[in-house]
């Protein structure tokens, strides 16, 4: 069809050009990506190769190195000295707990905005989507304060409860925004057999909504995973620290164990890279999807 | 169904408990610092009311604060100038890369999940006068005069962090203009190439004017990025040398837990989300213009 019409124009290579370009050309576009991508990923090539390194080997004219020999010594250390099983197992519940919980609530939230009919509908949806434009550093001195007055400085809590509270809004935004696809003749006919409104959540709506929780889920846990000002400053004693501080072990004052360190960075990355490779195409939506309707 | 849905007491239950957690993690935090801003409270021991003092000292007396917002602009400055052009031209590159298409995407946006903890070491030793990878490939290069002391020169470290930031953000900006381009109709295309156009004036006649939609959205997110950026700062630089990376929520952050000038440092707070507050809603009414449906 388009050839023809192209054809018909006098324009044959115009068209074709299009879809198929030079060799030269590809071959240029391929280096420049290739080019960029490798900048890209650089540094956790780099993170990964020094992790298998002997301390005393970092400091050469060379990059990138080939180890002589695998230096596993590094990730023992990070686990025995550095406390990563216990400092992971503790970021683990923390994100666990405020995604389920981020998830929970703002599906009823979007539940209560989108389809329930009451006075200060807008306002209260317009006061929580506010809260994507505080910044959380705002918030670290008076909570301070206050999780001093509750007795909850050095307590999960006192990162749990602001985490949930930050997700909430690009939470509710993007649930909601699923949610409004949604045709009410199915809640309708649940109603017509005597369902409440809770039942039509946790039976009907949730089942539904799973792909956008999915995507909230995901966005939230690498946010959350990722988080260091807020356990830095709650955060006092060893017992609830989280991953990022296992770092802090390997850089005393007198002697810094570099390869450890590269270990316990890797393990750091990891999680979150492992799970954007797997959701790539919910978080990429999740964060169009938040970024165009905020 | 209606009587179901316009139910007090549900609606009560659905937004009460997301609601009170954001008024109680959020909205009261930053009316607490309104509180302590206008104290001159220490952090601890007895403190008394200093009226609007703080207020009118952040304003016009801190060459600091004022300096941290100029830190803002300048990275809001290098992002929109420097690295939202590649991220867009990278866009159109990576929809044209045939069977890598999700494979560049996914690598670019590697960085993006990747905690910040972890990338800020990596690029402190990135930046290391003596060991690090930047000065030893000045080294190799043949270029060794131009080796630096990146993070510890006053005039120098500014753009070491910028440069940081734009590299952790690119796979963000990234998809924002790839999911834009991929909202354009596939015909539009097949009707400017019947109309004759090349592929260069395809793009800037046709392609990037219809981008003008996403290309707002991703300024707006730029513009808060910028201003709330600290964790890059925090763990690279702490703001040093002498202010010359300072950010707003880093030197809040130094003001209150270094300085111990807790009430100063709520005060900046507040100054702070108003004037998030204020950009984001001046930024709103700006861009509400509508733009051509296609």
């Amino acid at each position: 069809m388009k050839t023809t019409a192209s054809a018909r124009l006098g324009k044959p290579s115009k068209g074709n050009k299009q879809n198929a370009p030079s060799p030269v050309l590809k071959v240029l576009l391929h280096t420049v990506l290739w080019g960029i991508a490798l900048l890209q990923i650089f540094p956790l090539v780099w993170l990964i190769n020094y992790s298998f390194l002997k301390s005393g080997e970092f400091f050469g004219k060379s990059i990138l190195k080939w180890p002589e020999k695998l230096e596993w010594t590094n990730y023992v250390n990070a686990f025995t000295y550095g406390s990563v099983p216990k400092f992971m197992l503790n970021s683990f519940f923390i994100t666990m707990v405020t995604i389920l919980v981020a998830a929970i609530l703002s599906v009823m939230l979007s539940y209560a905005f989108v389809r329930m009919q009451w006075k200060l509908r807008k306002a209260t949806m317009a006061l929580i989507l506010l809260g994507m434009i505080v910044p959380i550093h705002a918030t670290l001195l008076p909570n301070f304060i206050l999780f001093d007055w509750l007795h909850l400085i050095d307590n999960p809590l006192s990162l749990i409860l602001p985490y949930i509270a930050f997700s909430l809004p690009i939470s509710m935004l993007i649930i909601s925004g699923f949610m409004e696809t949604i045709p009410r003749s199915i809640e309708e006919s649940a109603v017509m057999d005597g369902c409440s409104v809770f039942g039509i959540i946790f039976r009907i709506i949730l089942p539904i909504t799973k792909p956008a929780i999915a995507t909230v889920c995901i966005m939230n846990f690498i946010s959350w995973w990722n988080e260091f000002i807020m356990a830095n400053t709650f955060l006092t004693s060893e017992t609830f620290k989280t991953l990022p501080f296992s770092i802090m072990k390997f850089t005393g004052q007198y002697s810094s164990n570099y390869g450890a360190q590269f270990a316990v960075m890797t393990l750091i990355a990891l999680p979150t890279v492992i799970t954007y490779l797997l959701f790539t195409e919910q978080m990429s939506r999740g964060i169009t999807a938040g970024a165009v309707k905020g | 169904m209606h009587k179901l849905l316009s139910n007090r007491i549900t609606v009560f239950w659905l937004v009460a408990p997301g609601l009170f957690l954001f008024l109680f993690m959020v909205c009261f935090p930053i009316a607490m610092s309104g509180y302590y801003g206008t104290t001159n409270w220490k952090g601890i021991g007895s403190y008394e009311f200093v009226g609007l003092t703080n207020y009118t000292n952040i304003l016009f007396h801190d060459a600091v604060f004022w300096r941290s917002l100029w830190h803002a602009l300048l990275l809001l400055a290098a992002t929109l100038l420097i690295q939202h052009p590649i991220a867009l031209f990278f866009s159109i590159l990576v929809m044209h890369s045939g069977r890598f298409e999700k494979l560049f995407r996914a690598i670019f946006f590697i960085p993006a999940v990747i905690s910040i903890v972890v990338t800020s070491k990596m690029w402190v030793s990135v930046f290391h006068p003596n060991y690090g990878m930047l000065n030893k490939i000045l080294d190799g290069i043949g270029l060794s005069a131009w080796k630096q002391d990146w993070l510890g020169d006053p005039q120098l470290a500014i753009w070491s962090i910028i440069v940081v930031v734009m590299w952790q953000g690119f796979g963000y900006a990234l998809l924002l203009y790839y999911a834009g381009l991929q909202g354009i109709p596939k015909d539009l295309y097949e009707a400017a190439e019947l109309d004759g156009a090349g592929r260069i004036s395809l793009y800037t006649k046709v392609v990037i004017p219809l981008l003008t939609p996403m290309v707002r959205v991703a300024v707006v997110i730029a513009v808060t990025a910028c201003l709330k950026q600290m964790e890059t700062v925090f763990l690279m630089t702490n703001g040093g040398p002498v202010n010359t990376t300072q950010f707003v929520g880093n030197y809040l952050y130094k003001t209150a837990f270094s300085s111990s000038l807790y009430g100063y440092g709520n005060a900046i707070s507040v100054v702070f989300v108003i004037i998030c507050l204020i950009i984001t809603v001046v930024m709103n009414k700006a861009f509400k213009k509508d733009v051509g449906e296609f």
